[in-house]
């Protein structure tokens, strides 16, 4: 809802209502079928956002292209458990330590599908001899900071058995 | 004028009206890690470095008045992590090899990362192909080392009034430019004791011949912590304005 840097509402949260007091948006929207990879679209939006970085400020000149980069080699099956913590830094250095609002959002199309789209990135780390200390859910703790959220789907629960 | 303060980490700071925040603490004797602020050369407010938390929201110390009253924060875990994070990109953003590097010991970059007690960058290396310029008679370019933090930009436009420098490129592909129809500094009238090249704080603007003439051991951030040496430097600037 509202372009890149806006909030990604996945299916289950469809009751959601367009209002600045829930999803406020400027008058955008994209729509995603099922039949679409979450982490495809926001790979691409992590590009978008390192290609329009003015290059002013550090956190967002260098923030912006790491996470591209970063979720470069999750989609070439290289990610690991240290590459989605890295990318928690990532977050948080940009939301944190940005000059304006591209590099404050620039890390939102990641933190949100990571929330809301789990699956789509475990599936690369799958690949992969993934460290099975590495706890996804802790790991969001930081998302959920960020995006205010603490309800069920903001947490991972492993269905492994 | 008198009687105004703020807080930092809970301590009082007085300040002048229209003192950004960095400069009323370096007054103080405070030093906020920094490094494309510089005392004297304007407000530019682009390392971030210095962000700091004002009453919960962060903002850069370096730009941002100090106001009757307010809470300044920086010595909180997470805004010291942040700032290791950001030292870091700047390591991994260009080619830094301190052990080779001429400016080792008088390197702003180095010594701030010393003081924050950064380790190995947890970020990759981008090792960015970039242009060395050696065609001035008396002053070396080396992008590899640039941090784009344009106080030579500055210095050049506002003090030495040449404007030979200026950033060219977007996000990641920012580079320093040379203003003359080459691109080349030997092309321009940059002198050799111009303020822009004395300004630069890491090693990419380096004079010809200076390199090596001060063994290890002897330089300034081996002598002196960064934190003193920038309160000292930002005294002397207070004495040279008020003349
Ligand atoms: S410029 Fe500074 S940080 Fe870079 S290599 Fe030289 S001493 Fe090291
Ligand atoms: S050459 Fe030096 S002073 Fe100029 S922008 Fe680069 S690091 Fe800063
Ligand atoms: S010193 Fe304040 S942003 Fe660089």
């Amino acid at each position: 809802m509202g372009g890149p840097s806006g909030t990604c509402v996945p299916w289950r949260e469809f009751e959601r209502r367009i209002a600045f007091e829930d999803v406020p948006s400027a008058g955008a929207f994209m729509v995603f079928s099922r039949g679409r990879d979450m982490f495809e679209v926001a790979r691409n939006f992590a590009h978008f956002f390192a290609h329009e970085s003015c290059g002013f400020c550090t956190p967002c000149r260098v923030g912006t292209s790491l996470l591209a980069n970063t979720m470069d080699k999750l989609a070439a099956g290289k990610g690991s458990a240290y590459d989605m913590q890295r990318m928690q830094t990532l977050m948080r250095v940009l939301l944190s330590m940005s000059h304006c609002g591209l590099g404050h959002t620039a890390a939102k199309p990641v933190v949100q599908t990571m929330a809301a789209f789990p699956d789509a990135y475990e599936r690369r780390l799958k690949r992969l001899d993934f460290e099975p200390a590495f706890d996804l859910d802790a790991a969001l703790a930081t998302a959920r900071h960020i995006t205010g959220r603490d309800d069920d789907w903001a947490h991972i629960v492993s269905e492994e058995a | 004028m008198s009687g105004r303060t703020f807080t930092l980490d809970g301590q009082p700071v007085p300040f002048t009206e229209g003192e950004t925040v960095m400069e009323a603490a370096l007054a103080a004797g405070v030093y906020i890690p920094h490094l494309c602020y510089r005392p004297g050369y304007g407000h530019h407010g682009s390392c971030k470095v210095c962000t700091v938390a004002i009453d919960g929201h962060n903002a850069a110390s370096c730009t941002t008045r100090a106001r009757e009253g307010m809470a300044v924060e920086t010595a909180t875990p997470e805004l010291a992590d942040m700032r290791r994070a950001l030292v870091e990109m700047l390591f991994v953003e260009g080619n830094h090899t301190c052990p080779a590097c001429e400016k080792s010991g008088e390197c702003e970059l180095q010594a701030v990362a010393y003081h924050i007690g950064m380790a190995a960058p947890r970020f990759d290396f981008f090792f960015p192909a970039r242009d060395l310029d050696a065609s001035h008679p008396d002053v070396i370019l080396d992008r590899n080392r640039c941090i784009l933090c344009e106080l030579c930009v500055r210095a050049s436009r506002d003090v030495d009034g040449k404007n030979v420098f200026a950033i060219g490129g977007r996000g990641i592909r920012a580079r320093l430019i040379v203003n003359a129809a080459s691109g080349r500094l030997g092309d321009t009238d940059l002198a050799k004791d111009d303020a822009a090249v004395r300004v630069c704080p890491v090693g990419a603007i380096l004079r010809k011949g200076d390199a090596y003439t001060k063994p290890v051991g002897q330089r300034t951030f081996d002598l002196r912590p960064i934190a003193a040496v920038a309160i000292e430097e930002a005294r002397r600037e207070r004495e040279r304005r008020r003349g």
